[in-house]
C-alpha cells in the first residue's frame, strides 16, 4: 500500500503541525527524523487515524482516509513504549486484532500462531506480558500490529527503550520482516545510527513541518539548513561572508582568517557546514599535486581522542576551530603510532574540497 | 516510586525523629482499640443473640444489606460513564461538574435527605412521581434514593482514579486494531479499572450501609418497614436497650473494616495514596 498526506495540518495548544505533505511508496521503509517534540508522533496518530486533523487529506493507495476510523485503514500501528495490553497474556495481546473471538476462532489462533512464529515467540504466547524483557515487548507489540497483516505499519522509536545489542538485532529482523511481508513501513526515530538502519528515505522534521527529504546519505552530506546540520551531526558549522568568484561556479567563503572555496554562486553573511570526515589531514608541508577545487590550510592538532571506529581531531587553523574525523592508518601517518601531542599541537595541512563546504540556508 | 524506603544510616536524631512519628501513630490508634474495647466489654451474650434473633433488627439487617446492594448498583451505573467522562475528556464546566461530584462527600448527609424531602414534597415535579405510584417518601425505595445521593460520590471518584491509572495509550492502540470506541471500553478500559471499581462498590457499599441522618428525615424509622441497622442502634439505645444497641453499632464496625480491607486488598496503595 502506498500512503500520501496532502497539506495536512493539525493543532495542539500551541504547537501546529503542517501544513505538510509526504509521500510514501508501496514497500518503501521511510524514516521520520526529528528532535524530541518536533511532531513526529502527532503525524503517526494523525495517518493511523487516532487524531482528526484540522485539514488535509491523508490517502492509501489512492483511497481517501481522513474520515475512515482507525481500525479500518489497514494500518498496523506500534507506540512508544509498546502499550502491550497488561491484562492478556502475549497470546491475547496477539489475539486482540483479530476479532472479539480471539482465542475461540481457530483460524484467528492460526494466524497469531503464525505471526508468533515470524517473530520468533512461540514460545512467550502463555506468558503474562508483565514479566517480558524489552526485546521481547518490543516482538510482541510488533507480532500484534503485524497479526492482522497491515499493508502499512507505522512504528514509534520501537527500540529506543532497547539496549544497543538488541537494537541492532531488532532492526535487522523488522527489515527481513518487511521483505517477508512487504508492509510499507513509517518509522519515527530520532537516532540517525537507528535511520540509517532501516531507511530507503527519510523526513527531517523540525517545528511540525518537513524541513528536508531524501535519503539518509543525502541529509547527511548535504543537509540544506543549519537545522538540518546540527541534527545530522556536523560539528563544523562556520558563520562568514560570501563573495562568487570570476567564473561564477564558485564562491569563496571568509570566516574570521580561514578561506574556503565552495561550489554556486553566493554573496553576503552565510553560515557553511564542513563534514568532519570530509577533511582530509596530510602531513605539515606535505603538497597536492593539483590544488584546484579546494584549499590547503595551515593547521594544528590540538587533541585526538580515540572513538572507536575513528579518530577524532580538534584543529587549530587561522580562523575558527574545525574538528576532523580520520581512520587510525591516516593517524598513523601524520601524528605517528600513539605519540603523545607536543605542547602547542602538531602541525598539519587540511585539504577542504569545495564540494564539501556546504552552505546553508537562513543565518542564525 | 517505592513509598517505604530502606532505612538510610543515621544516629540519635534519626531515631529520635521515628519515634515521634511513631508516638503519633500508637496514640491514634491505641485511643481507637481503647474506645472500641470498651464497646466489646459492655456487650453481653443475651444483647448478642438478640441481635440475631429479633425479628425487626433481622429486618432492619435484611433492609440494610439489599437497599446497600440496589444503592451500589445504581451508584455504578453512573459512575462507570461518569467516572470515565472525567477521567479522559476536557469539556466546558468540567472543574464544576468534578466539585459537583464531591458535594455530597462534603455536607451533612441529613441535607441530603432533607433536600429529598422537600423536593417530592413541596416541587411539582416531586410531586407528581409520587402520584404515579413510585412512593419514596417513608418508603424502602427510599431508603436506597437517599443511600445513591449521598454515596454515589465514593463510587464516581474511585472509579474516575481507577481509570487515571490507565494509559489511555492502551485504548488508542485497540482502535488501531479494529475496535470501536465500546470495544476499546469494554475490552480494554473496563478489564483494567477492574479493581478499582470493584473497590468503588465497596467503599459505595458500606458507606450506604452506615448512613443514619438523612433516612430519619425522609424515611422515618418505622419498625419493620423503614428500619435498617443504624436506625436500629438510634431506636434500641433511645429504649434503653443499650446492650443490644452497642452489639448492632459492633456489626457495623465489623461490616465497614471488613469493606475497608477488602479495598485495600483489592487496590494495593493506588486508591488511598
Amino acid at each position: 500500500m502506498s500512503l500520501h498526506v496532502e497539506n495536512l495540518s493539525f493543532r495542539i495548544g500551541s504547537f501546529r503541525l503542517g501544513p505538510l505533505d509526504l509521500a510514501v511508496e508501496e514497500g518503501e521503509a521511510f524514516v521520520v527524523l526529528g528532535p524530541p517534540g518536533s511532531g513526529k508522533t502527532l503525524l503517526l496518530e494523525c495517518i493511523c487515524g487516532l487524531l482528526r486533523p484540522e485539514s488535509g487529506r491523508i490517502r492509501i493507495s489512492g483511497k481517501d482516509v481522513t474520515a475512515v476510523p482507525p481500525g479500518k485503514r489497514g494500518i498496523g500501528y506500534v507506540p512508544q513504549d509498546y502499550a502491550l495490553f497488561p491484562h492478556l497474556t502475549v497470546e491475547g495481546n496477539i489475539l486482540f486484532g483479530l476479532g472479539r473471538r480471539g482465542g475461540r476462532d481457530r483460524e484467528a489462533r492460526r494466524k497469531a500462531l503464525e505471526t508468533a512464529g515470524l517473530l520468533g515467540i512461540e514460545g512467550l504466547l502463555g506468558r503474562d506480558v508483565r514479566g517480558l524483557s524489552g526485546g521481547e515487548r518490543q516482538r510482541v507489540a510488533l507480532a500484534r500490529a503485524l497479526a492482522r497483516r497491515p499493508g502499512i505499519l507505522l512504528l514509534d522509536e520501537p527500540v529506543s527503550a532497547l539496549d544497543e545489542a538488541t537494537r541492532e538485532k531488532v532492526l535487522g529482523e523488522l527489515r527481513d520482516l518487511q521483505r517477508a511481508l512487504g508492509f510499507t513501513m513509517v518509522y519515527v526515530c530520532h537516532n540517525l545510527e537507528e535511520a540509517f538502519g532501516v531507511a530507503h528515505r527519510a523526513g527531517l522534521m523540525g517545528g511540525g513541518r518537513f524541513l528536508q527529504v531524501g535519503t539518509m546519505g543525502d541529509l547527511l552530506r548535504r543537509p540544506r539548513s543549519l537545522f538540518a546540520a546540527r541534527f545530522m551531526r556536523c560539528e563544523n558549522i562556520l558563520a562568514g561572508e560570501a563573495s562568487p568568484l570570476p567564473g561564477g561556479e564558485e564562491s569563496l567563503f571568509r570566516a574570521e582568517g580561514l578561506e574556503l572555496l565552495f561550489a554556486g554562486k553566493r554573496e553576503g553573511p552565510l553560515q557553511v557546514a564542513l563534514r568532519p570526515e570530509e577533511l582530509e589531514i596530510l602531513p605539515a608541508g606535505a603538497e597536492r599535486e593539483d590544488r584546484r577545487g579546494g584549499v590547503l590550510l595551515e593547521a594544528r592538532v590540538t587533541r585526538v581522542e580515540d572513538r572507536g571506529g575513528y579518530e577524532k581531531l580538534e584543529l587549530a587553523t587561522a580562523g575558527p576551530r574545525l574538528s576532523a574525523h580520520i581512520s587510525r592508518e591516516t593517524r598513523r601517518k601524520v601524528l605517528g603510532e600513539g605519540a603523545p601531542l607536543r605542547e602547542g599541537g602538531v602541525p598539519v595541512r587540511v585539504w577542504v574540497r569545495a564540494g564539501a563546504v556546504l552552505p546553508l540556508d537562513g543565518v542564525e | 516510586m517505592e513509598r517505604h524506603e530502606a532505612p538510610a544510616v543515621g544516629g540519635l536524631e534519626s531515631r529520635f525523629f521515628t519515634a515521634t512519628i511513631f508516638l503519633f501513630l500508637f496514640l491514634f490508634l491505641g485511643a481507637g482499640v481503647l474506645l472500641l474495647s470498651a464497646d466489646v466489654l459492655y456487650v453481653d451474650m443475651p444483647a448478642v443473640k438478640t441481635v440475631f434473633s429479633d425479628p425487626n433488627i433481622l429486618h432492619a439487617l435484611w433492609l440494610s444489606l439489599w437497599t446497600s446492594t440496589a444503592a451500589v448498583a445504581i451508584s455504578l451505573l453512573f459512575a462507570l460513564p461518569m467516572g470515565y467522562a472525567l477521567s479522559r475528556y476536557s469539556f466546558p464546566g468540567r472543574i464544576l461538574a468534578d466539585t459537583m461530584v464531591d458535594l455530597p462527600i462534603v455536607f451533612p448527609p441529613l441535607v441530603a435527605g432533607l433536600t429529598l424531602l422537600v423536593f417530592f414534597s413541596q416541587t411539582a415535579l416531586g410531586r407528581w412521581i409520587e402520584s404515579t405510584g413510585l412512593t419514596f417518601v417513608f418508603q424502602p425505595r427510599g431508603i436506597v434514593l437517599c443511600q445513591v445521593l449521598v454515596s454515589a460520590s465514593y463510587a464516581i471518584r474511585t472509579v474516575k482514579a481507577a481509570f487515571d491509572e490507565i494509559d489511555p495509550r492502551l485504548e488508542k492502540v485497540a482502535l488501531t486494531l479494529g475496535s470501536g470506541r465500546w470495544g476499546a471500553f469494554f475490552r480494554v478500559a473496563l478489564p483494567l479499572a477492574r479493581n478499582g471499581i470493584l473497590a468503588g462498590g465497596i467503599l459505595t457499599w458500606a458507606r450506604a450501609f452506615g448512613i443514619f441522618g438523612p433516612l430519619m428525615i425522609f424515611v422515618g424509622s418505622f419498625r419493620g418497614r423503614t428500619e435498617v441497622l443504624p436506625t436500629t442502634v438510634f431506636l434500641e439505645q433511645s429504649i434503653g436497650h443499650l446492650e443490644v444497641a452497642l452489639a448492632v453499632s459492633l456489626l457495623l464496625i465489623a461490616v465497614a473494616g471488613g469493606a475497608l480491607l477488602a479495598i485495600r486488598l483489592l487496590t494495593g496503595k493506588a486508591l488511598f495514596r
